[in-house]
């Protein structure tokens, strides 16, 4: 990393033979002492040396979310846009010159994006106009000649790091990606005869006294950038003659070995700016991102004041916590570089007039997520030590899209509010996933949004209920000559015996309804055609199904399984339900899609992998009937709030008492599921219905949908059918549904008011 | 293989120009009506007004990703252009020709269980593009091959014959 420049020692050589001509006492103590010391300063030499030339840092892994892909046709609207660049730390400026500086003209956009390096190779920095419609992107141009792009990503939000208790948190700058003017700023105000001292500097420390006198106050230090460089890197803070001796001589080792631009790079990114929690943030890398939310590089010269000002004394200059000390010190700085000729006096006025220009948190659009965060340790530690996590300076490229988790966030904590009123106690989770790639979107892990704590998305085992119905159905339905949508089964009162005692269903609105079509079982979640359906096809069999649908927990092969007598966390709901919205193919929940080494070289991709474990026909039978909970079932409140051809899918969930509400629904291309309850499970009054169904549609509806038409194999033919009693319907019947059903299986018969006289029929009834 | 992968590009490119076929159950009357529920922005109401009709989603951008990925296929290096494959269908997940390019990428890599099964997703979104529905076919019977299960092979490579037949009696679904 860093070259030698010559070799101490040849002196201390020099001394020694010298010392053997005179043989008198007093030589020969001074000679031990002299050895002693050389033992000494040996030793301060080398420990100078390991730390400088090995690595001289343990990096944190840094998390990102996922990179904003702009291309014609994207749905974003241009709040959206807006808020994802000022989440980046974009600069809304009159016109874009550098990278990280955007114009907007209402839903046009110009801006130039930053270069960054992703798992797939560098995407460049691009100049862009970005044109929105009504729905979305319309137009994606190069701002300079207008040509148009296909595909253009943004560097990608960074999300969090992976440290251990009080770490040391920076990102790692090279002396040319630092602002010379930060540069000439530091030397200016930290130590003006850098370039000509050895490490030590008595003219500096007497220059530092009578500045300190004339201002009346410490305005300077001493110590030169290389003994500070020394106390943090080498030093505990314990204040001695005898630490300062040996910052002293390391001092000057320092610089025998090294060069005043390695000495100045390791500063750089060594300098304390901040404490963040259990974190402290090091370097001015790390200090810009954490203070502006933007590289070093694109920092105005105030903001660069500012950070070098806070070099004196980072938690007395905090300019989040003393913005009038900050600002005077910010201001004394820029003074000084006005003074040193680095900046002209307008420069220094302009200067001067500037906020601080932090940035704090924008309402709604927090950038810690630390639950989603809980879900990408878990995943990590299953193929990485955390030892490497929290020292090699990996780089993490997860799923998360902020625009998602932002409206889930909304969503959730907005309902929960709303039944707040009546419940207060309640509290909630819920996942979004892409249903094609199972690749995780958004997720929550309880009702405030920022908070680390209980994670019950991933953490809270709770009933399912109804939720687990659907295993059931889909498992008749894999019976083609038993079974269709239209097969009638039994909703009248059932008693049984399991485990010793006399176990009766009974449906959530307390009746019985007879003979019902097997899809209505399913869309009315009528409990005791369920379990009698369940019956007939065995426990042992719905197991196997949902063990192939990807519910891997053991299950109690009781009747009452049919029912969701069994505990999962939402996560798990997720990955089964995964399997629906993906159209019958398993896909393994992935939070992760590369991991990169500090040398931005690829270590591991979390490839998509798929698996078809329903056959393409009851894929679309189970798909079809769960369309029908949304437009006649438990979910119809749905239907009134997207149109028709949405095609919304899924399930409600309600246990006993009102425990738990549950809803799992997907549109064309995504799944969530949503969970509301109370920690100490006691009944909170919201069935899946009133509740989770309540925060899915407030989430959709803000993010709006994409239709989800499922593929029809060429196995299907479809038939109208009377929804009253059964049978195929045709013209004249009023009352139908359409059916998909597997060629070959056994059709119902005509219906009552289908065929020749079939409306007269209809009017004798 | 990789001669097969060519003219698979040219058929993907050639479809991707448009949007891609919806597929209409006889569930309810649709009239022709211009899809609403698509692209909707942040908080407005749906279902309210019809926006202009929408382009295909992200058509020239997954031509672009498509090209990448063929020149990686070039470079010989397939797990780059799965990576590519994947980033193109982020976008358009549901574009059968994608999971079918990233099906033959699969069995460059050495994945042959993957190959199939990827196959298997292409087919269950082809609809009734039956040269698709072929190659996929031909892949499944690769991959089969390349897990000794010689007899679910033959009768892969029966399946894919059959397709081809069909597939040229139909007039080609270029649209």
């Amino acid at each position: 990393m860093a070259r030698k420049k010559r070799k101490p020692g040849r002196r201390r050589s020099n001394g020694r033979r010298k010392a053997r001509r005179f043989n008198i006492p007093w030589i020969k103590v001074a000679l031990a002492a002299a050895t002693l010391m050389a033992g000494y300063v040996a030793f301060l030499d080398f420990q100078v040396y390991r730390q400088f030339e090995g690595k001289r840092w343990s990096l944190p892994a840094r998390v990102y979310a996922r990179p904003l892909e702009l291309y014609t046709g994207r749905r974003l609207a241009p709040a959206q846009f807006a808020d994802e660049l000022k989440a980046l730390g974009y600069r809304f400026v009159g016109r874009p010159r550098r990278p990280g500086e955007v114009a907007r003209n209402g839903s046009r956009f110009h801006l130039i994006s930053r270069p960054f390096r992703f798992w797939d190779g560098q995407e460049p920095s691009h100049d862009l106009v970005v044109k929105f419609s009504a729905w979305g992107v319309e137009r994606l141009r190069t701002g300079d000649d207008g040509r148009d792009v296909a595909l253009a990503r943004l560097d990608p939000m960074e999300i969090g790091s992976i440290h251990t208790a009080r770490q040391e948190d920076r990102i790692l700058l090279q002396l040319a990606e630092v602002p010379p003017l930060l540069v000439k700023a530091l030397i200016a105000v930290e130590d003006r005869n850098f370039y000509n001292h050895h490490g030590v500097s008595p003219r500096a420390i007497a220059r530092a006294m009578w500045a300190n006198l004339r201002a009346g106050g410490v305005v300077q230090g001493g110590s030169t950038l290389t003994q500070q460089l020394v106390k943090n890197f080498f030093l505990t803070s314990q204040r001695s003659l005898w630490r300062k001796f040996n910052e002293a001589v390391m001092s000057l080792l320092l610089e025998l070995r090294y060069d005043k631009d390695e000495i100045l790079e390791a500063y750089i990114n060594e300098i304390y700016l901040a404490q963040d929690g259990q974190r402290a943030i090091h370097g001015f890398g790390l200090g810009s991102r954490f203070y502006f939310q933007r590289p070093v590089g694109e920092l105005t010269t105030a903001q660069l004041a500012l950070l070098v000002g806070m070099v004196k004394g980072p938690s007395y200059y905090n300019p989040r916590r003393h913005p009038e000390r900050a600002l005077q010190r910010r201001n004394l700085v820029l003074r000084i570089m006005r003074e040193q000729g680095i900046i002209s006096r307008a420069q220094e006025q302009q200067a001067r007039h500037e906020g601080l220009g932090l940035v704090g948190s924008v309402e709604g659009t927090s950038k810690t997520f630390p639950a989603f965060l809980d879900l990408v340790r878990r995943q990590l530690r299953r193929d990485y030590r955390e030892s490497d996590l929290t020292s090699e300076g990996l780089k993490i490229f997860t799923t998360l899209d902020p625009q998602l988790q932002w409206a889930l966030q909304k969503s959730l904590g907005d309902r929960i509010r709303a039944f707040s009123r009546t419940q207060p106690d309640l509290q909630g989770a819920a996942l979004v996933t892409s249903a094609a790639s199972g690749e995780v979107l958004a997720l929550a892990g309880g009702r405030e949004a920022g908070f680390a704590g209980f994670n019950r998305a991933l953490d809270a085992r709770r009933q399912v209920g109804s939720l687990i119905k659907p295993a059931v159905y889909l498992t008749a339905l894999e019976q083609p000559h038993r079974y269709t949508l239209a097969s009638l089964i039994d909703d009248g009162p059932l008693e049984i015996e399991s485990g010793g005692e006399l176990w009766q269903p009974e449906n959530y609105d307390h009746q019985f309804h007879g003979r019902v079509l097997l899809y209505q079982g399913l869309a009315h979640s009528y409990n005791v055609a369920s379990a009698r359906l369940g019956l007939e096809l065995g426990v042992e069999q719905v197991i196997r199904t949902l063990r192939r649908l990807g519910v891997s927990r053991p299950l109690r092969p009781y009747p009452s399984l049919f029912l969701g007598a069994a505990e999962l966390s939402p996560l798990e709901v997720t990955q089964f339900y995964q399997t629906f919205a993906s159209g019958g193919f398993h896909t393994p929940l992935r939070s992760i899609r590369a991991v990169l080494d500090a040398d931005g070289q690829p270590l591991q991709r979390y490839p998509l992998t798929v698996q078809r474990v329903i056959e393409p026909a009851p894929a679309l039978l189970i798909t079809r009937a769960l369309q029908l909970v949304v437009e006649e079932g438990t979910a119809r409140s749905l239907a009134s709030r997207f149109t028709a051809d949405a095609g919304l899918a899924g399930k409600t969930g309600t246990t006993d008492d009102l425990r738990d509400s549950w809803y799992a629904g997907f549109d064309g291309e995504r799944l969530a599921v949503v969970w509301l309850g109370r920690d100490d499970n006691q009944p909170m009054g919201l069935s899946g219905a009133s509740g989770a169904l309540q925060v899915w549609a407030a989430l959709f509806r803000r993010t709006g949908v994409s239709a989800l038409v499922p593929a029809a194999p060429e196995t299907i033919e479809w038939h109208a059918v009377d929804r009253a009693g059964g049978g195929l319907a045709d013209a004249g019947c009023g009352n139908t549904v359409q059916l998909p059903f597997v060629t070959g299986s056994v059709l119902p018969g005509p219906a009552a008011c289908a065929g020749p006289g079939g409306w007269i029929r209809r009017l004798l009834r | 293989m990789r001669n097969l992968f060519v003219p698979l590009l040219l058929l993907s490119l050639a479809a991707c120009g448009s949007a891609p076929k919806r597929y209409s159950p006889p569930v309810v009357d649709q009239s022709g009506a211009p899809p609403v529920t698509d692209a909707l922005p942040q908080g407005e109401p749906l279902g309210q007004t019809a926006p202009a009709p929408r382009p295909a989603a992200g058509g020239s951008a997954v031509v672009a990703l498509l090209d990448q990925a063929q020149a990686r296929m070039r470079a010989g290096d397939p797990d780059a252009a799965a990576a590519v494959l994947e980033r193109a269908l982020r976008i358009e997940p549901r574009n059968a020709r994608l999971w079918s390019q990233l099906a033959w990428v699969r069995l460059r890599q050495g994945l042959p269980a993957q190959a199939e099964q990827t196959a298997l997703k292409s087919n269950a979104l082809a609809r009734a593009d039956y040269r698709l529905q072929a190659a996929n076919w031909r892949i499944i019977a690769k991959a089969r091959w390349a897990q000794n299960d010689a007899d679910r092979a033959v009768a892969a490579e029966r399946r894919a014959r059959d397709f081809e037949e069909r597939g040229l009696r139909e007039p080609a679904r270029v649209q």
